[in-house]
């Protein structure tokens, strides 16, 4: 069961999101492209926290953090965790109480070992943290669909019927699919939340305003979520 | 069985850093003295709890340090102080709004003027949407004070107004939109500190955590690891014992099947037709086998359990070769097969287990029938050497070697595994469990000796044993194949 980090006297609510998956498949590259498209004001840096010995990450963090219309203060972390093999001590780590994983697979067919590695990894330290799959939901991104040996439109829509997980499509050093999968992601987490804490009746936080107050604060533009959170000078702009 | 989950341990991620977790409050302070000395403004530092991590002041000792020698003063500046290091960071109770003539300034920033007429501003320590603490400028002189107001100079008769004049010019005057620019630079400088302290303080963290969820993860792995040996040999020993225990219940009504055949044959029960007689043989010939490969089965079993403990005695070697070949001539006879005894003129007494090695023999000479042809041929030879090679001792060499169907290399250490045929159609066609070999090497080498193999596939193998003169000790014990490893001795 992940730990709601819902504190009702500081009047907090915490969110963890963890991207996970095998080394280079693009987590951090998502966590920049978040970064450079959300306001400065609403974010903290994004840290980079890497071993003393070499250039191995332990794991980035973005905050992102707001106010509810009710004053409730909410904090919104993500966090990457570290794809090599001999990590996964941090790995476990930083996966404790994820209220929802966003797993970053390498879309090429020469990576679906180190894919299916790493999902196994993945239920293992979830099963290992005590998190069950079926609290913690989980949202695949297919990254670096720009490559060559990147699988089709067809073959994604088949792993999609394999499991429950959305499957979303992304390059990520383009910005493509990395709000999509963000939206997903916190959706899931907001949904997963919800059924346990009941953040609607008890904070009078809905769905939709919890996407808002994240997505008003952030560059949607040339995305899929362009329409639904409109960015915000455009959003200004309006009689 | 499964596992129960891991204990809630907190992660330095889950929770919220405070200023103390990300400075380094000595080196802090080093750099806040740097900055008063450099602008002539003093600084505090406090977090959300009130805690200190910085006070520089400069200017304003004397200036304070008389107000403060008159009790309305003293009263005044302590509630002041403590409005200003407690108190809301906003336009109230006091403060207000920075008057910023369009400088640039740091967000969140509050004015708040002394009742001395000095001037102090606050400013919120944000991080990641917490505020962390506040720091405090000052006090400072505003370039726009004309003397001092009612508040200072009623709070006693006696207060000396020249003086507070001469004293008060030691603090540093500035313009309020001066010093919130400066304070905007500190604030800066203040978020790389924090930034850069943050990560060194998570990286520590992290090597600790990471070290002891690594520890904590092998050490549970060594706990399951252990508890499945455990069963393991607990399974071993079960299967032994059940093993034993069948052996036994099987072999009495057995031992009577065979009697009675026995018995019908040799007409005991009355006369019986030449087909009648052939029938019972045949029971009795396959009851015998079904006796034989039962007492393997016990044999090994007991091996396994490491309940075999052989009784060493004086014996003849030359004899015991002798009788143990005559006691499978008469299979070899009926298949066609000569076997032929080589023994050396003279030789000294052994000790040993006599049954057990009879038993050695009688397999390895059985064996060597079944897997030899018509008209094939098997030599049984004895020496003894004063030393032998192997054994670096005095000893016996036997050497069983026969013109059969030989035995791939590959399969030379695989031979003397229990229930292990060279291949599987061997079984049906020779007939025999696999348990022959195993047990003439579990009693060869508790007598501290050895055997060997040596064959060419089509043309026969030859196993050769080699027994110590003198085992050593006076009873030797067959270790079962499951090792037990040696008990803690701290
Ligand atoms: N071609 C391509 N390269 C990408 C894409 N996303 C990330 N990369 C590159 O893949 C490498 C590893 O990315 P990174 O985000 O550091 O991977 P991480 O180990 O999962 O954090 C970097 O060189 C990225 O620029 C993508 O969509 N397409
Ligand atoms: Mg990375």
């Amino acid at each position: 069961m992940p730990s709601v980090q819902l504190n009702h006297a500081q009047r907090e609510l915490t969110v963890k999101i963890v991207y996970y998956g095998p080394g280079l498949s693009g987590k951090t590259t998502n966590l920049q492209m978040i970064h450079q498209r959300t306001q400065p004001e609403v974010r903290g840096r994004l840290l980079t926290v890497e071993t003393h010995d070499d250039r191995t990450l332990f794991f980035d963090l973005l905050p992102v953090f707001f106010s509810t219309q009710n004053g409730f203060k909410v904090k919104v972390k993500l966090f990457t965790v570290p794809g090599q093999v001999i990590h996964n001590a941090t790995r476990r780590i930083v996966l404790q109480g994820a209220d929802a994983v966003a797993f970053i697979a390498d879309s090429r067919r020469s990576a679906s070992p180190e894919n299916n590695n790493y999902w196994k990894n993945l239920l293992e330290n979830m099963r290992e943290n005590g998190l069950e799959a079926t609290h913690v939901p989980v949202v695949i991104q297919y990254n670096k669909r720009d490559l060559p040996d990147t699988r089709t439109d067809a073959e994604i829509e088949e792993t999609k019927k394999r499991g429950k997980e959305p499957v979303i499509g992304a390059i990520a050093i383009r910005g493509e699919g990395v709000l999509e999968t963000l939206h997903a992601v916190l959706q899931s987490a907001y949904r997963s939340i919800d059924s346990r804490a009941h953040l609607a009746k008890n904070i009078g936080l809905t769905e939709k305003e919890f996407l808002t107050q994240v997505f008003a604060n952030i560059d949607t533009k040339g995305t899929a979520l362009e329409k639904d959170f409109p960015p915000k000078k455009a959003a200004e702009a309006r009689p | 069985m499964s596992n129960p989950p891991a204990p809630a341990r907190d992660s330095v991620l889950q929770r919220r850093l405070s200023l103390s977790d990300m400075l380094d409050v000595p080196a802090f302070a080093e750099v806040v003295k740097g900055f008063v000395e450099l602008y002539r403004i003093g600084i505090k530092v406090f977090d959300d709890k009130g805690t200190k991590l910085a006070d520089i002041k400069i200017g304003n000792g004397d200036f304070c340090g008389y107000v403060f020698s008159f009790p309305d003063g003293r009263s005044s500046c302590t509630g002041w102080v403590g409005r200003v290091k407690d108190g809301p960071i906003a336009p109230v109770h006091g403060a207000r709004l920075p008057v910023l003539d369009d400088e640039p300034a740091p967000k969140g920033l509050v004015a708040a003027p002394c009742f001395t007429g000095l001037r102090y501003l606050i400013l919120p320590i944000m991080w990641e949407g917490d505020t962390l603490g506040r720091i405090i400028f000052g006090p400072f002189l505003p370039d726009d004070m004309r003397g001092f107001p009612s508040s200072l100079t009623e709070i006693s008769k006696n207060f000396d107004i020249s003086k507070a004049q001469i004293l008060v010019e030691k603090i540093r005057r500035a313009p309020e939109s001066t010093v919130a620019k400066v304070m905007l630079h500190f604030a800066q400088l203040f978020d790389t500190l924090l930034s850069a302290g943050q990560k060194m303080f998570l990286t520590s963290q992290m090597h600790i955590e990471a070290t002891l969820e690594t520890n904590r993860d092998l050490e549970e792995r060594n706990q399951r690891l252990e508890g499945m040996n455990t069963r393991l040999k607990e399974l071993d020993r079960l299967k032994s014992a059940f093993l034993a225990t069948v052996s036994h219940e099987l072999r009495t009504p057995l031992t009577s099947i065979i009697g009675y055949s026995e018995m019908l044959a040799e007409g005991l029960a009355g006369p019986m037709n030449q087909e009648q007689v052939d029938y019972v043989r045949t029971i009795m010939e396959k009851g015998e086998t079904l006796l034989k490969l039962i007492s393997s089965i016990l044999d090994i079993s007991q091996i396994e359990a490491g309940k075999v403990r052989l009784s060493f005695e004086a014996y003849d070697v030359k004899d015991l070769l002798q009788s143990s070949a005559s006691s499978v001539r008469p299979q070899a006879q009926k298949k066609g097969v000569d076997i032929e005894v080589k023994l050396p003129a003279h030789i000294e007494r052994a000790v040993g287990d006599k049954e057990r090695l009879r038993q050695v023999l009688v397999n390895l000479l059985a064996n060597a029938v079944k897997f030899t042809p018509k008209g094939g041929k098997i030599t049984a030879s004895l020496s003894f050497s004063d030393k032998q090679p192997e054994l670096k001792s005095a000893g016996y060499r036997i050497v069983i070697e026969d013109s059969g169907v030989g035995i791939p290399p590959d399969q030379f250490d695989k031979i003397f595994q229990s229930f292990y045929q060279v291949d599987s159609s061997s079984t049906r066609e020779f007939g025999g469990a696999g348990l022959g070999l195993a047990i003439v090497k579990s009693f060869v080498e508790g007598h501290g000796g050895q055997v060997q193999v040596s064959s060419t596939v089509g043309q026969g193998s030859r196993f050769t044993i080699v027994l110590p003169q003198q085992p050593t000790g006076p009873v030797a014990h067959i270790a079962p194949p499951v090792q037990t490893p040696p008990e803690d001795r701290f």
